[in-house]
């Protein structure tokens, strides 16, 4: 870049030195015809000749000096050598002659000498400025990215300190470069430092994790990655080090970790209840049921010997023992079937919902014998659900509507599909049976609840927490609408199967 | 009656008394209790069923049925289907689990182990009865059971 204003300063000079031989001489001549005129005898008049030279030497150059040192000569040999005005030379003119040639040539030789080193002065100067401008362009590239940078010696002393440095720990460069790195940061390794050391010397790179101290006194964890720079002769030479941040995702990562502990925890320990209740389970259907068997056996049994010989009261006592027996047979199978639906895994799949329908109908057909039912079964969609936890729902919706239809001489019972919000869809069971006040409607779906009494409308009273475990299952919601008197309306929502499997 | 010809022997394998009690009076009720060998655990099972220990005398055929209970003590009784279905001799005999249980895994490891039919004792004595009675009309009359099963 410096370089072409280099060589035109030395073209314009060419001219301009020898005018500068010319001119010097010139002077010189006339400062020595001037002091010859005023009588100024003790005015060298050799020395002001090679002054001239010497000025001609220093500021122009070998080739004007010689210039110089020629017309000096010719001056000295004309104007103040006998015989004067001619150009004449006699033996006594020789040894100043040669004195101003001699410390002429001196001079020009010195002065080239001092031009040469000059040059090179120059031209190390430029590509000193040239590398300081490059330097200082890479290091404040350096400065642009987020990364933390910095470069330290063989003896962990920073040698450089990116403005990503300065962020991360809170140390401007000034007061970080050339201390110790590992005494600044209190470095914490993760490996004993000889080992990192040698690997790091032997292969050129490392890469891992170390625990750093801020400024402010808060520790960091970054990701550290080191390169090894070697000098010409390939001995290791610093060590730049790239550090990220990493504080943030560690503390994740371990909260991530935690958490995943903590599940597995939570998850064990559910497991292991399930287990209970299992077994818990398994033990009621098994051992329950034994001993009420035997009770309604026996009574059975016994009520047969003795039937024909007590009087009725004693009779009836053993009827009702016997329908309690069975009431309680009744109790034991639906309260296993609610907790099958809370412990089975559920099988998914998609099904129609019509012909499901079609089967809980024929399932209840039993208790709807003998009795006047109009049926309105609308459009329903398909379904994608556990079909044998949804046709168990249906079951329980229509036996129930079955049910308190009874006083109705002529009984409706209508299965629809409304769409509700466009990501649920909604079925209900509608029927003008006996109703229920809605004062009660949070009782509806509880395990043992019942707003009938018993000898009115029989049942256990888990129907119903059977149809809301099954939804609850499914993702969806249970609800009921109903007037005393004038019909119940149960309403089941789920969320649609996504994309094109739903079809109204 | 002619039935009363043709019954076979039945192995009842239960443990309550109380349940063989009516288990007998369900069958006796129709003349099906010709002859019911009681095991009252699964060892004793398996003793009658390959002639040893108390059984170790009895007359050589298999029973045309067994009614197994799930719940014994000492072996239970998957464990003594298990055992009936792997052996070569044995394995013809139909087997009948009649238990108190309608949980499904007993149902699936029954089945899986090539039960030959799943019978829930109902509460009421009634269907009880009737369902002991259909059992042994069924296996021990209609049924025929296998070459070298009892049948009188």
């Amino acid at each position: 870049m410096a370089q072409p204003k280099l060589q035109l300063r030395i073209a314009q000079s060419a001219v301009l030195r020898y005018g500068l031989a010319v001119v010097s001489v010139a002077v010189a001549l006339a400062g020595a015809l001037l002091a010859q005129h005023y009588k100024f005898h003790n005015v060298g008049r050799q020395s002001l000749f090679l002054f001239s030279v010497a000025i001609t030497a220093w500021y122009a150059g070998v080739g004007p000096a010689a210039l110089s040192i020629v017309l000096s000569s010719l001056c000295f040999d004309y104007f103040f050598t006998e015989p004067r005005y001619t150009l004449a030379f006699t033996l006594a003119d020789v040894p100043a002659l040669l004195i101003l040639v001699i410390f002429a040539t001196l001079i020009t030789r010195f002065s080239a000498v001092r031009h040469r080193f000059e040059g090179q002065l120059l031209q190390a100067r430029d590509e000193l400025q040239i590398e300081v401008l490059e330097r200082t362009q890479q290091a404040s590239l350096l400065n642009l990215t987020h990364d933390t940078i910095f470069v330290r010696d063989m003896s962990d002393v920073i040698t450089y300190w990116n403005r990503g440095a300065e962020e991360l720990y809170g140390w401007s460069p000034e007061e970080a470069i050339k201390k110790s790195s590992h005494e600044l940061l209190r470095t914490v390794f993760p490996l004993p430092l000889e080992d990192i050391r040698a690997e790091f010397l032997r292969t050129g790179r490392w890469e891992g994790e170390l625990k750093h101290t801020k400024a402010d006194g808060t520790e960091v964890v970054v990701a550290s990655r080191w390169a090894l720079r070697r000098d010409e002769l390939e001995r290791p030479a610093a060590i730049m080090e790239t550090n990220n941040d990493i504080t943030e995702r560690k503390r994740r990562e371990q909260e991530i970790q935690s958490l995943n502990q903590e599940l597995a925890k939570r998850s064990t320990e559910l497991e292991a209840i399930n287990k209970e209740l299992e077994a818990f389970a398994y033990s009621i259907s098994h051992d329950l049921r034994a001993p009420l068997r035997h009770m309604s056996g026996f009574t059975e049994l016994l009520q047969r010997k003795i039937s024909a010989v007590v009087d009725e009261k004693s009779n009836r006592y053993l009827t009702t023992i016997l329908d309690s027996a069975k009431r309680m047979g009744n109790l034991i199978d639906d309260l296993l079937a609610f907790s099958r639906i809370g412990r089975a895994e559920t099988q998914m799949n998609l099904f129609s919902l019509t012909q499901l329908v079609r089967e809980a109908l024929t399932e209840v057909r039993q208790d709807a014998e003998g009795r006047n039912i109009a049926w309105k079964i609308g459009a329903l969609p398909d379904f994608y659900g556990d079909r044998s936890m949804l046709r168990l729902a249906f079951v329980n919706l229509l036996s129930n509507a079955i049910k308190f239809t009874r006083t109705r001489p002529q009984a409706e019972i209508e299965i629809g599909c409304s769409e509700g919000n466009s990501d649920d869809l909604v079925v209900f069971v509608r029927d003008n049976g006996v109703g229920f006040d809605m004062k009660y409607v949070n009782k509806l779906f509880g395990v043992f609840q019942r707003l009938h009494q018993s000898d009115v409308f029989e049942g256990t009273g888990i129907g119903l927490a059977t149809v809301q475990r099954i939804i609850h299952r499914h993702g969806g919601e249970v609800w009921a609408e109903g007037v005393v008197d004038d019909g119940a309306t149960f309403y089941f929502s789920t969320p649609k199967p996504r994309g094109h499997l739903w079809k109204p | 009656m002619e039935t009363m010809n043709k019954l076979g022997r039945i192995l009842l394998v239960e443990d309550d008394p109380r349940d063989v009690e009516l288990t007998l009076t369900a069958l006796e009720e129709y003349n099906l209790a010709n002859e019911v060998i009681v095991a009252r655990d699964g060892e004793e099972a398996l003793e009658y069923l390959y002639s040893r220990g108390k059984f170790k005398t009895r007359s050589g055929d298999n029973p045309s049925v067994m009614l197994l209970d799930l719940k014994l003590p000492k072996v239970d009784g998957l464990e003594v289907l298990k055992q009936i279905k792997s052996e070569e001799k044995l394995r013809m005999i139909p087997v009948v689990v009649l238990t108190s249980s309608k949980e499904e895994k007993d149902m699936v490891a029954s089945y899986r182990l090539g039960v030959n039919a799943y019978v829930v004792k109902p509460v009421d004595f009634h269907e009880f009865v009737n369902a002991i009675k259909e059992l042994g009309v069924f296996w021990a009359v209609i049924n025929e059971p296998p070459p070298g099963s009892v049948r009188k």
